[in-house]
């Protein structure tokens, strides 16, 4: 059964757990029963997702019935149409939606937001990446090469969650900032690339760690430097614990972050070595001289800031966005609404 | 359901869930393109425009003279044009020229 599953194309290469009808009922009612409930419909293929079959998927990647809520949560939130999914399947970047929980949940089920954050080991955080990665490639159609034109791919599509580490930071999680109970249990989705490092094993201030985070932001590889849009920042627990122990806030770290890095116009355009048309897509009110200092992204606000990682280690991460066409989402568990998206004969609106 | 069942007789689980749509045939081809009102959305990627333009060039040498050739952008290239760009387009083409990459 499981050789049958890989012949017909139905898994991301890896062996999946072969679905029966107990495994499949019992995350069908840890979804609240009603097998043939209508979730929302996965671009760009535009499959529908129904309970029972985000309960397949669920299964052949090895879910725990009781991660139903947040994989739910995860794939409603990507149906939100300011994510622009269609998008983020289909670009040929290697973008991949990357899963942030936050709150009760994260204990709960075992969510590791410790060392090894955006590694391996922990089934919860594995499979549940993996979950959506399945819908994604089943019902979405994102299959590499056909839908999903992603010129490189990313080790992200195999699983892209984590949890911030909330015990360790010095700040509100996340998802306080942005207006939720810390009792509340959220999902917040942000099509990034993976992390890249950012080593300060020097710095005893904030503004030396956040100098280095600044260095990484800086450059015009990355798509943030020529389409804008929103990235993450993820700030391991010795960071975090110097940068608060100095008195700086979230939107201090988010407001140096933004001030401070950035591209110069000469650099981003390439000097206009190969004509005028490669600043279309950035602000039309950042000014289009040499030295003139282009943000990465927009605001400050565009900057979504965590504490992720182990105890032990002066690491941070900076995870460039995809650029303006997509919008990050932040999703309560408890919200079940669809998607509003109006879809006609099959296919919806982008 | 999307519980199937195979010629073996296993009966397994289809993890891609049903695309419903109405069968739509495609617009019957239209014979010629001369005198036609040809239209060009452009899809706002940085080279779309010049090669688009290029492309109606060389297809007016080949297949023309068009009636009249009107230029459209959408706001992003990656959501749709908006439904009244569309309705507008529809309204004063006869076929429209449009392209999809980086």
């Amino acid at each position: 059964m499981v050789e049958w599953y890989a012949e017909q194309g139905w898994t991301d290469g890896l062996p999946v757990v072969a679905p029966t009808r107990d495994k499949v009922d019992a995350v069908v009612q840890a979804l609240g029963g009603d097998p043939d409930a209508s979730l929302m419909r996965v671009p760009p293929r535009w499959g529908v997702l129904t309970q029972e079959v985000l309960a397949v998927n669920m299964v052949m990647a090895g879910c725990l019935p009781f991660y139903a809520p947040v994989v739910r949560a995860a794939l409603l939130a990507l149906g939100e149409p300011t994510f622009n999914l269609n998008g983020v399947q289909a670009t040929t970047h290697m973008a991949a939606p990357l899963l942030v929980v936050n709150g009760p949940v994260r204990n709960e089920i075992g969510l590791n937001s410790g060392a090894g954050v955006f590694g391996s080991g922990f089934r919860a955080n594995a499979t549940i990446g993996r979950a959506v990665r399945l819908v994604l490639l089943n019902v979405g159609g994102g299959r590499p090469g056909e839908l999903d034109k992603s010129t490189l791919g990313n080790p992200s599509k195999y699983a892209f969650c984590i949890a911030e580490n909330e015990e360790n930071s010095p700040w509100a999680p996340y998802s306080v900032e942005q207006g939720f109970q810390p009792e509340d249990s959220t999902v917040f989705v942000i099509a990034t690339e993976g992390p890249h490092s950012v080593t300060n094993h020097v710095a005893d201030d904030a503004e030396g760690i956040l100098d280095s985070i600044v260095s990484a932001m800086s450059t015009i590889a990355h798509n943030n430097a020529v389409t804008s849009g929103s990235c993450a920042v993820v700030i391991g627990p010795e960071h975090a614990a110097t940068i608060g122990a100095h008195g700086w806030t979230r939107h201090d770290v988010r407001s140096y972050l933004w001030l401070h890095a950035g591209n110069t116009f000469e650099a981003v355009s390439f000097g206009h070595r190969y004509g005028t048309v490669y600043n279309r897509h950035l602000p039309r009110w950042y000014r289009r001289t040499p030295d003139e200092r282009i943000p990465i992204v927009p605001s400050p606000d565009d900057i979504h800031l965590f504490v992720a990682g182990g105890t032990a280690g002066r690491f941070s991460a900076f995870l460039p966005g995809w650029g303006h066409m997509t919008s990050p989402v932040l999703r309560s568990l408890d919200d079940r609404e669809a998607p509003d998206v109006l879809c006609v004969d099959g296919a919806c609106q982008l | 359901m999307s519980l199937t069942t195979l010629p073996s007789g296993e009966t397994v689980y289809d993890p891609r869930g049903v695309v419903d749509a109405v069968d739509r045939p495609l617009a019957p081809r239209r014979a010629e393109l001369s005198g036609a009102r040809v239209g060009i959305l452009d899809n706002s990627k940085w080279n779309a425009g010049s090669l688009l333009r290029h492309t109606v060039a060389l297809l007016e040498e080949s297949a023309g003279p068009f009636g009249e050739v009107r230029f459209y952008k959408k706001a992003s290239f990656s959501s749709n044009a908006a439904p009244e760009l569309i309705t507008e387009i529809a309204e004063h083409n006869d076929v429209v020229l449009t392209a999809i990459g980086d």
